[in-house]
């Protein structure tokens, strides 16, 4: 087999430009890794679309843009037309897209190479994907192990070397904590930086399409690649902006915040080791590393739950088996249509969030819960930028522990939402978020720490990255070399 | 912790049927669920300011018109009758 695609893309261009390589071999080289992969990390690949593509990618001039005939991955809840799109439900298991999402059509601009879309957690509820219809992926660095979640499948797909590159969505750190338990790059931008039409809506307020890779330079190649205002969803915005040009920089008088919460004690020993050796690789380079407390750190969970499955139960209304999707054959009468289209179409994760979103938002309780959670969100969103004012980033750890044993936690209804206790901040605010790969613990799994921006400072973000990435000196390639 | 009644009742308001055993699973789910939300009962210190959206970014009033065709539109219903989409009927419920 060979090995092209576990090259840089730098490298994979240069080749491409000389006549060396073609899309062709890269496609091939994708599948044979994909049918000798187990990993259950695709819900759909489509081979013949993406060895036709890469046929007609040989009839043109390599351009200068080393995204050209790259495979690439994309999370199932992100439309792709004339692909199917399952959101990991019964629900959509047949549903075919008739349009591509916002960041598609950019992904199709710089002629990547779409080979299939990746499985995921029920409509992106949950923090392990094993909420699936489709069954859980497995993580490459021990296949007993959960990949994290939602966009698990998309980051198994990146570490263990299938395609260079994913996209995902998050909507409470469903890039970033996937991202850290399978030892790869993921960003959450600020929220409106990627256009959100074709993205399948949980929280409205909270959902953001963000990018998976190998490192830290690639991840923000293909954010420059696909961040763009579109008038189709009047969330987004358009700044002019090379995320890549902060990278190298020098950083001088660069002043970094650890909220003493990211580093209480709720957060695994070895995990809190290996964020404190951060702390010290910075402050030797004579970087200010502060310990700071911020009101409300401790109290977003409660929030998040509240939001999100509020515009949860919102959003899915729109299943009624009438439009599209799983419809209940033969039913007594409309309303019979609409139960028990909805009670066999979704998993019993969703139907819960739905329930509890109905409750939340139900007469009275909408200002008791709901109202209550968006003024006291309002007041997080001022405290972290009160810090963004003294700091330029947050740091601290993607997730409280490493990737733990698949089916460890499935009867808890609260555990899908306590593993992203770390993450969730930025999805509140809207600020950008990227988690990175630091280390291993003891078992060989991989540790991430997180970096939160002030927003639209993404490219400070990658600064201070690919600084640490040069540090530590991650190899990610241990995982498809055998740990 | 909300009765059967209750329960019963937001299954309703969510549109989702479920069944007698179900009942008692549901009952427990949402006693977790509803007792960690109730902590926000607990915080009293805040300004009455609501964040609808987090980015304050210009309502763009020239919105982008999507249309899709006839034939696209139709791809995935489940039940159709020609050109149009089929829904139970209900005249008689």
């Amino acid at each position: 087999m060979s090995k092209y695609l576990d090259l840089s893309l730098k490298e994979i261009h240069e080749l491409l430009k000389k006549g060396e390589i073609t899309p062709t071999i890269l496609v091939n080289e994708c599948f044979e890794k994909i049918e000798n992969s187990n990993l259950n990390a695709f819900i759909n690949t489509y081979k013949d679309y993406a060895l036709l593509e890469a046929k007609k990618l040989e009839e043109m001039n390599v351009p200068d843009d080393i995204l050209f005939g790259i495979p690439i991955a994309i999370k199932d809840n992100i439309m792709v037309k004339d692909m199917k799109c399952t959101c990991a439900s019964r629900m959509l298991d047949n549903f075919v897209s008739i349009y591509d999402a916002g960041c598609i059509d950019y992904i199709k601009d710089h002629h990547m190479i779409i080979v299939g879309k990746t499985n995921m957690d029920e409509f992106a509820m949950g923090s392990t994907s094993e909420t699936s219809y489709y069954g859980a992926p497995h993580n490459p660095w021990n296949y007993n192990k959960t990949t994290g979640g939602s966009s698990g499948g998309s980051a198994a797909v990146v570490s263990i070397g299938i395609v260079p590159l994913a996209l995902g969505s998050d909507t409470g750190g469903s890039v970033r904590q996937p991202s850290s338990f399978c030892g790869i790059v993921g960003m959450k931008p600020t929220y409106g930086r990627i256009s959100r039409h074709g993205l399948v809506a949980y929280g409205s307020s909270l959902d953001q399409v963000g990018v998976m890779s190998r490192n830290v330079y690639e991840n923000a190649i293909l954010l420059n690649a696909i961040s763009h205002l579109d008038k189709r969803d009047l969330t987004s915005f358009d700044t002019d902006i090379d995320f890549t040009r902060e990278i190298d920089k020098p950083l001088e008088n660069f002043k970094v915040a650890i909220p003493s919460f990211f580093i209480s004690d709720i957060i695994d020993p070895e995990v809190k080791e290996k964020i404190m050796n951060i702390k010290k690789i910075l402050e030797d380079n004579k970087i200010q590393v502060d310990i700071v407390d911020i009101k409300y750190i401790d109290k977003t969970a409660i929030l998040y739950q509240i939001i999100a499955m509020g515009e949860a139960s919102s959003n899915l209304a729109r299943f009624d088996g009438i439009k599209y999707g799983y419809s209940y054959p033969n039913p007594a009468s409309l309303d019979d249509l609409y139960k028990k289209t909805r009670r066999y179409g979704f998993g019993e994760e969703v139907k819960r969030r739905i329930m509890v979103g109905s409750y939340l938002l139900s007469g009275e309780n909408a200002k008791i819960y709901y109202n209550k959670a968006l003024e006291i969100r309002d007041d997080l969103k001022k405290n972290f930028l009160d810090a963004f004012k003294k700091y330029d980033l947050i740091i601290g750890p993607t997730a409280a522990r490493c990737a733990y044993d698949l089916g460890m936690n499935q009867n808890d209804p609260l555990k899908g939402f306590m593993d992203d206790i770390l993450v969730m901040h930025a999805n509140m605010g809207g600020f950008p978020s990227l988690s990175m790969p630091i280390g291993l613990n003891r078992e060989n799994l991989p540790i991430g720490l997180q970096i939160i921006g002030n927003l639209y400072k993404e490219d400070t973000i990658y600064q201070l990255a690919s600084f640490i990435e040069k540090k530590v000196k991650f190899d990610s390639k241990k995982v498809r070399n055998g740990i | 912790m909300l009765t059967k009644e209750e329960v019963m009742h937001v299954a309703d308001l969510a549109r989702i049927e479920i069944t007698e055993e179900e009942l008692q699973k549901y009952q427990k789910d949402l006693k977790i669920l509803l007792d960690e939300v109730d902590k926000i009962k607990d915080i009293d210190d805040f300004d009455d300011e609501k964040m609808f959206s987090p980015t304050d970014n210009t309502f763009d009033l020239e919105r982008k018109n999507i249309s899709v065709t006839n034939e696209n539109v139709l791809l995935n219903v489940p039940k159709k009758m020609g050109n149009f989409v089929e829904a139970p009927v209900m005249i008689n419920e």
